[in-house]
């Protein structure tokens, strides 16, 4: 775009050399900063850009195994996206998709804001052991954390059903957990919001180190209860890092895999429990039906996107509105 | 600053994004003197000494070779099959369960094969060499066969004072009730059944004369819904009940059978002959195996006839070396000590009177449709079960909503 724009330009100055000249080097000058983020460009467009053409591609093909065998699809139009959208599993899929995902982004920021504020209140020794206790849960592999959820609420022998019937809350012997789709997804909720609090608490943690303590001080002088305190002095300031947090918690929750399909396991899987993840990965892999696949994966694209500009628009006002 | 770091933190954002949708994959290219093999994990917790076996004959045959055998497991390797056809870098022989040659044959996904090659090919088991033929061309080498039979241990029997192996269901029932009267561990198994393994499931619903879906007139039709199926599902709910404390809601695997009877929890489970292997040495030595009964007495119940073939991707570059394997690996010797080890070779001329090959007099099948597949990763008849066993639905209910789903799903273009 740059480079039409000033060929066009120097078009209409070919009369004076000079100016020319001096328009040639305003121009070069001009270019410096877009030179500059060439090579960063370039490399989102190898790792982002080509995956995404083929997606696109891809999503307006018939590609199944007969075309995979062979590296070439059929064009369909838009054929892929007119049966997703017209299959009910998919809707049903979205509404609880987005019910979800409600769910564990609103009990991450809730509990890690709730975390965070205590972090900053207990004393050093028990800082450090919270903390650590929150780094370790971090550094814990999805999978391993999974395998260890899957035990704990083993139908045989579980240490929770163990647990619960010790503390004569019921008899839970052997309590199936995984009975009903809500309760396969609480559990898929629980894993979740464990799994995310610590990046969240730590993050928020470091927020809450930028509130100045004298305007607390200040405000504590006029009066000021603590709920007012955290209302109208903390979380102003802890805004953006909040809007942050909360964009990137719907972009992994809406979109999260691992855990719901390895949890609930793969033969209790059905059309009554799919997240959009796992009804993408069902239609598009296990019915060799890629074409549909990555016309799904478009339409997820779209949905997070429509999810998170409100976030997103939010952000960017903030960093143009003057300090 | 500020506007900074924001710009800052977006950059972040769109870079966590594109790191949740960047996946990684490697493919290799194999060398022109090795091969790959994929086998189930079967081979490698039943008989690897067979797989080594035919390893050694295969590469004293023919010098300078190496084979790679990876193992691996049957809910994930169609996924890992279809990136390899993509991408290459696969496998140049893979064993293939026989409800999942169909759709692969179908898309022209495995070399046609010489059938003379094999050793016994022409007494090859009817079931498993017509899972391996597609428009009068073979692409799959019968492997083996297995069907499923009762593994009990004969003291717990004993005890209860069952001195008559059951004949019947009922009689099964009948004496679960003993079994159980006689344990006190909580949770006991007279006969450990996970509540949606649907090979057990559709045995009642073929032994009552019910079945999955059949065509007519080109077209397939769901049958689960029909009186005879449904009285097949009530026996099937009522016998779990009677015998079963297993979860209502999960598969044979999670957990293995075997544990839970090595652990004491079952006196008897239903399940591959091969079992036996993994009982726990405390029980190796009182533990034996029959036939389960129908409701029909002196009838065994139809089992499944499960079993394996063997193919060779289309993409493979050492096809004529990947044959040869196969003939190693499927030959009288390989066979029969694969028979050694519980399973049904694969031609009737070798053939025992085990107790599996007993098992597999009455045996059924699963609808020969290309979608089939598609009905067993969807889960519809676990669900099915699921529902049934739970009481969320009535069995009518569920065997309706099942039989339409099959139907639909099997007459996809």
């Amino acid at each position: 775009m740059l480079e039409s724009s000033s060929n066009a330009a120097a078009g209409t100055l070919l009369g004076s050399s000079r100016r020319r000249r001096r328009f040639g080097a305003r121009a070069l000058q001009g270019a410096v900063p877009y030179a500059l983020i060439l090579p960063v460009l370039a490399v989102i467009a190898v790792i982002l850009g080509y995956p995404l053409y083929w997606l696109v591609k891809l999503s307006t093909e018939r590609y199944g195994l007969f075309e995979l065998i062979r590296h070439q699809g059929v064009s369909v139009g838009l054929d892929n996206y007119r049966s997703v959208l017209h299959d009910q599993v998919f809707w049903r899929t979205l509404l609880r998709t987005v019910v979800f995902t409600a769910a564990n982004v609103t009990l991450t920021m809730v509990l890690g804001m709730l975390i965070a504020l205590l972090l900053v209140r207990v004393s050093a020794v028990v800082r450090v052991l919270l903390s650590s206790g929150l780094v370790l849960v971090w550094a814990m592999p999805v999978v391993v954390a999974v395998q260890v959820w899957y035990w704990m609420t083993n139908f045989e022998n579980g240490v929770v059903n163990y647990v619960l019937t010790q503390l004569h809350l019921g008899d839970f012997f052997q309590h199936d957990w995984y009975v009903t789709t809500f309760s396969q997804l609480s559990l898929v909720t629980l894993l979740i919001v464990w799994g995310a609090l610590p990046f969240v608490v730590i993050t928020l943690y470091a927020g809450l180190a930028q509130v100045p303590p004298d305007l607390v001080e200040a405000a504590e002088v006029d009066g000021a209860r603590p709920w007012r305190i955290f209302r109208d002095i903390t979380l102003p300031i802890l805004r953006p890092i909040l809007l942050i947090l909360t964009s990137l918690s719907i972009i992994w929750d809406f979109g999260v895999f691992t855990q719901p399909y390895l949890l609930i396991g793969q033969s209790k899987i059905t059309t009554g429990n799919y997240l959009m993840s796992i009804y993408l990965f069902e239609e598009g892999y296990f019915k060799s039906d890629f074409g549909r696949g990555a016309a799904i994966s478009i339409l997820m694209l779209l949905i997070v996107a429509l999810l998170s500009v409100v976030y997103v628009r939010k952000m960017v006002r903030m960093g143009e509105a003057p300090t | 600053m500020k506007r900074r770091s924001i710009v800052a933190l977006s950059l972040v954002v769109v870079l966590a994004a594109a790191l949740t949708a960047a996946t990684s994959g490697a493919t290799k290219k194999a060398a022109a003197n090795s091969i790959t093999v994929w086998l189930q994990v079967d081979a490698q917790s039943g008989w690897p000494d067979i797989v080594a076996a035919a390893n050694k004959q295969f590469q004293a045959d023919h010098a300078g070779t190496t084979v790679n055998v990876q193992y691996q497991n049957w809910g994930d390797h169609l996924q890992k099959f279809d990136a390899t056809l993509a991408g290459g870098g696969g496998a140049d022989v893979i064993e293939m369960g026989n409800t999942e040659m169909t759709k692969y044959m179908a898309a022209g996904a495995f070399a046609p094969l010489d059938k003379s090659a094999f050793e016994n090919s022409a007494n090859w088991l009817k079931g498993l060499a017509a899972s391996g033929k597609f428009g009068g061309k073979v692409y799959g080498v019968p492997y083996y066969a297995g069907s499923r039979v009762v593994t009990y241990r004969s003291d717990l029997f004993k005890k209860a004072g069952i001195s008559k192996l059951p004949a019947t269901t009922a009689e099964y029932a009948a004496d679960a009730k003993r079994l159980a009267a006689k344990s006190s561990k909580k949770g006991f198994s007279p006969l450990y059944i996970a509540g949606t393994d649907w090979y057990v499931a559709m045995s009642f619903v073929f032994d009552y004369g019910g079945g999955i879906a059949t065509q007519v007139s080109g077209k397939w039709k769901g049958l689960l819904d029909s009186p005879k199926s449904i009285a097949g599902l009530t026996a099937y709910k009522n016998f779990f009940n009677a015998t079963s404390h297993a979860s209502k809601t999960t598969d044979e695997t999670h957990p293995n059978p075997y544990d839970v009877y090595a652990q004491g929890g079952a006196a008897s489970m239903i399940g591959p002959s091969w079992f036996t292997c993994c009982v726990g040495a405390k029980f190796k030595g009182t533990t034996a195996q029959f036939v389960m009964p129908g409701h029909v007495k002196g009838q065994a119940i139809p089992g499944f006839l499960g079993g394996s073939d063997l193919a060779v991707p289309v993409n493979s570059s050492n096809k004529a070396l990947a044959t040869e394997w196969i003939k190693d690996f499927t030959s009288t010797a390989s066979e029969k000590a694969l028979q050694a080890k519980g399973n049904i070779p694969n031609a009737t001329n070798l053939l025992g009177s085990s107790v599996n090959e007993r098992a597999a007099s009455r045996s059924w099948f699963v609808p020969t449709a290309k979608h089939w597949v598609d009905v067993e990763n969807g889960n519809v008849l676990r669900n099915m079960l699921a529902q049934i066993l739970s009481g969320k639905l009535s069995i009518p209910q569920a065997a309706a909503s099942a039989s339409d789903n099959i139907a639909s799903v099997l007459n996809q273009s």
